[in-house]
């Protein structure tokens, strides 16, 4: 019998998801604490970043789905509209820690994210 | 007594005050203008406002004296100066016996001396300066004896130290002059210490005691209201009465010269000539005695510090005397002498004659400032050199000087019957040798009559030592400036003996620490040694007579210390019926109202109850047992004949090998004794070393404590703080996202402990 993916999701339990993001984002941190590459480590906070975006889309799913008269605060749509704002945001700091990091890989030719301990260049 | 008769009084106070100020703000710019006629003028408005003062008082304690009331005593009050809810001490005058004597003194004398010095300091160029100093100490001692009550009394006996301090210090270039009045200061500080907190002890006991004492009047501080109320309030407080008394006489020792605190007056002769005379032998010495005649209502309540003022007294006699012995500098010879004259007065007030040391203070007041203005005449004379060992033979070359002195030798020796000073010596041996009310000390003797008998020894050698200066300086027929070899410059030459080249020989055996003064290179080197000097003292040297202006003053004086005057002044002492006229005339107001049968409650200064004390007019029951007046004139004869045939045997023809220059053959009392037996050393030596020792005690405490701990150590903290959390800021990102990360986990932890806490809500 083939279920629709709707249906197999939904019979996935809501530890599973919490469970992936919890190791998504430890990866995520570790892998922030042990590289020394400013590219990797922007990596992993997308990791970490998108971790939390799972963790918030399982809770919508297992909250109500809001009838009429319910605040939407209290519905699925904020986890939702929460992923929405966290994937801009994510988005914005990619471009400007990118620029950041091209700034410095071209006054100093190399980009070692322990080697960037002072403020002045 | 009508106040208002005496209203003028302040006067006396007031003109030499503006002469003082006159000297600073006028005269300074005359005497710079030109300086003849500026010094005329300042000089003469200085003598003129002493002279005035005078006029004043005579004028005041003839009417006094012929005052018809019953209590002879004055209290005039000017204005408020402090007026507080339970105290109110305004600036009043006291013109009573006591008063009024001391300002004949201090105006008398000090007018004289005034005379004297616009002579001896006229080729100085500070002329004025010397000259405000001079009226300002007039004008302080005479706060002092007038001021009506302790905090004037206060301001007196501050002012009149500040101005020894300038004075001593005149010359103030040389660093020697300096050092002596910084002593003197010093010194005089330990004795005001003792004196405020009497003055406070009794302040705080009268004061908390005025409701059961019933005063009503708010002017407790006042002698006319205090004395009475303390000395109802002390007889039942023997310890405090005790402690009051002896720190009231700490204050007296220190101006007064009294062991240990006599250390300062023998510097204090680097001061110019004049002013040894006035103040360090006629007047501000003689402040501790007057003092005590204040306040002796409250220290005859206590035998035990009656004692201790009378032993006091006794040891600074002998030891001025001994010292006076192995002086060489005529000036320290007057020096000890006043320190051991000084002493008598001290046995009269421990033996409860009050009145006999303030007898004994005028008396001495006019011989001792006649010595030394005669001495000033010698030294002017013999170009400033102040060593009696280049006298000799001057008997023949300043005859004036020397009849001069010769009478003030004879009054201070004590010859008897012809001079002052054994009439005064007298009132006071005789009634402490037949002394019962001190402590008893041995053999049945009292401290009292211990310290008697140690006054006759004193007399003894009194007699000696100035015949011994008398014969140094005048007799002889060895002129032995004329042995001097030619002057060189050679500053550590004293210990050679060769003094001759200096106009001030300072004592340079002095051991001061060096850190507390200076050391002697630097001092030589600071000293200037041309500045004030005319010219030294060398073998073609005439000495000739002084100037009219700087004998003539001494006349006056001289005729004083005849004993004639003393006694046409205040009768006869052994003939008159007891009590003895000048206690009768200081004390009037006791002795009146208790003659009339009428005491009431204790009128305001008097003494209480000489007749417990010995005395020598006579009183039949005490010649029983004591010693009587025939006995005592005797002794008195014996110790100035004594005296004087030992020292013309010893030093009548010549100075003997053994005093001469070379210190080595000198014997070894005689030499210690010129050393103050090294107790100068040893107290002032002794006592700044214990300073510094305190110091360093305390430097540790205030380096470790205070700025270790409380200063540096606030910062510390902050910088061992800071340094913590820099470590934090390391640049090391990798080091932040960790810290972020465990902050994170903390926060996420405590919100997740306690939400479950809260069950899920």
């Amino acid at each position: 019998m083939i279920l629709p993916i709707a249906t197999i999701v939904q019979q996935v339990p809501l530890g599973a998801f919490l469970g992936l993001g919890l190791t998504l984002f430890i990866m995520g941190g570790v892998g922030v604490l042990i590289r020394r590459n400013p590219v990797v480590v922007f990596m992993c906070i997308e990791l970490m970043l998108n971790s939390v975006n799972l963790i918030l889309l399982s809770f919508a799913r297992y909250l109500p789905s809001g009838g009429a008269g319910e605040s939407p605060m209290n519905s699925a749509v904020s986890g939702q509209m929460m992923v929405i704002f966290v994937m801009a945001i994510a988005a914005a700091e990619v471009a400007v820690g990118l620029g950041i990091i091209m700034a410095i890989f071209r006054s100093r030719n190399e980009v070692d994210i322990d080697d960037m301990s002072l403020l002045k260049s | 007594m009508e106040a208002a008769n005496y209203q003028a009084i302040y006067w006396v106070i007031l003109l030499p005050l503006l002469g003082a100020l006159f000297q600073t703000l006028v005269g300074k710019a005359m005497v710079q203008r030109s300086p003849g006629l500026g010094k005329l003028v300042s000089g003469g408005v200085a003598v003129g406002t002493v002279l005035a003062g005078f006029g004043i008082g005579l004028f005041h304690h003839l009417r006094l004296i012929n005052d018809p009331g019953s209590v002879k005593a004055a209290t005039i009050t000017y204005f408020d100066w402090i007026n507080l809810a339970q105290l109110h001490i305004p600036v009043e005058l006291r013109f009573d016996a006591l008063s009024s004597t001391m300002v004949l003194v201090i105006t008398g004398i000090g007018g004289l001396i005034h005379i004297y010095a616009t002579r001896y300091m006229a080729e100085d160029k500070d002329f004025t300066r010397f000259f405000a100093y001079l009226n300002l100490f007039v004008a302080m001692m005479l706060i002092l004896v007038l001021g009506n009550n302790l905090a004037l009394l206060f301001v007196g006996w501050e002012g009149v130290g500040v101005c020894s301090y300038l004075l001593i210090g005149f010359w103030h270039k040389d660093l020697a002059n300096s050092r002596a009045a910084n002593k003197a200061f010093i010194t005089n500080r330990i004795g005001d210490v003792g004196l405020a907190l009497g003055m406070f002890w009794l302040v705080a006991l009268i004061g908390g005691n005025r409701e059961v004492l019933g005063l009503t009047d708010a002017r407790w501080l006042s002698y006319d209201v205090l004395i009475p109320a303390a000395s109802q309030l002390l007889s039942q407080f023997p310890h405090e009465t005790f402690w009051i008394s002896l720190l009231l006489f700490v204050g007296a020792m220190g101006k007064s010269a009294q062991f240990p605190l006599y250390v300062w007056l023998p510097d204090a002769m680097a001061g110019p000539t004049p002013v040894s005379a006035l103040i360090h032998a006629a007047t501000m010495v003689t402040s501790g005695v007057v003092l005590l005649n204040r306040v002796s209502e409250i220290i005859a309540l206590s035998p035990a510090a009656m004692s201790i003022i009378a032993g006091v007294g006794a040891i600074t006699a002998l030891l001025g005397a001994i010292m006076a012995w192995g002086q060489t500098d005529i000036k320290k010879v007057l020096a000890y002498s006043t320190v051991s004259q000084l002493g008598y007065m001290f046995i009269a007030c421990g033996v409860g004659v009050f009145y006999a040391g303030m007898f004994h203070v005028v008396t001495h007041a006019f011989f001792k400032a006649l010595l030394f203005l005669g001495s000033g005449s010698v030294i002017y004379a013999m170009a400033h050199n102040q060593d009696m060992r280049n006298y000799g033979g001057l008997g023949k070359k300043l005859k004036i000087t020397y009849v001069i002195m010769g009478i003030g030798y004879l009054a201070l020796a004590g010859l008897p019957f012809a001079f002052s000073g054994f009439w005064s010596k007298e009132a006071i041996l005789g009634p402490a040798v037949n002394d019962t009310a001190t402590l008893p000390l041995v053999g049945g003797l009292t401290v009292g009559a211990v310290a008697g008998w140690v006054g006759f020894l004193v007399a003894f050698m009194t007699a000696f030592y100035m015949t011994r200066m008398m014969c140094l300086t005048f007799g002889g027929k060895t002129e032995r400036w004329r042995e001097i070899e030619p002057a060189h410059h050679d500053d550590h030459g004293h210990d050679h003996g060769h003094a001759h080249g200096h106009a001030h020989d300072d004592d340079h055996g002095h051991e001061m620490d060096p850190a507390f003064f200076m050391t002697e290179e630097e001092a030589h080197a600071a000293a200037g040694h041309d500045d004030h000097h005319h010219h030294d003292l060398d073998k073609t040297h005439e000495p000739k007579e002084v100037p009219w202006l700087m004998w003539a003053p001494l006349i006056p004086m001289a005729i004083a210390s005849f004993g004639l005057i003393g006694v046409w002044m205040y009768g006869d002492v052994w003939k008159a019926p007891h009590p003895h006229p000048f206690e009768g005339f200081l004390h009037s107001a006791e002795v009146v109202t208790a003659k009339n049968g009428k005491v009431e409650g204790g009128s305001a200064l008097a003494p209480r109850n000489l007749e417990d004390h010995g005395d020598d007019h006579g009183k039949e029951e005490k010649k029983e047992k004591g010693v009587d007046t025939n006995t005592l004139v005797l002794v008195s004869a014996l110790t100035f004949a004594g005296g004087v045939g030992l020292g013309l045997a010893l030093y009548g023809r010549r100075l003997p090998a053994s005093e001469g220059f070379d210190l080595s053959k000198w014997n070894p009392i005689q030499k210690a004794a010129g050393k103050q037996l090294y107790l100068d050393s040893a107290l002032s030596g002794g006592s700044s070393k214990g300073v510094m020792g305190l110091a360093s005690a305390f430097k540790v405490f205030d380096k470790g404590v205070i700025d270790g701990l409380l200063v540096e150590g606030p910062p510390k903290v902050v910088r061992a703080v800071g340094g913590l959390l820099t470590t934090l800021q390391s640049g090391f990102v990798r080091g932040y996202a960790a810290l972020m990360q465990i902050g994170i986990i903390a926060l996420v932890a405590y919100f997740a402990y306690v939400v479950s806490q809260r069950g899920g809500q």
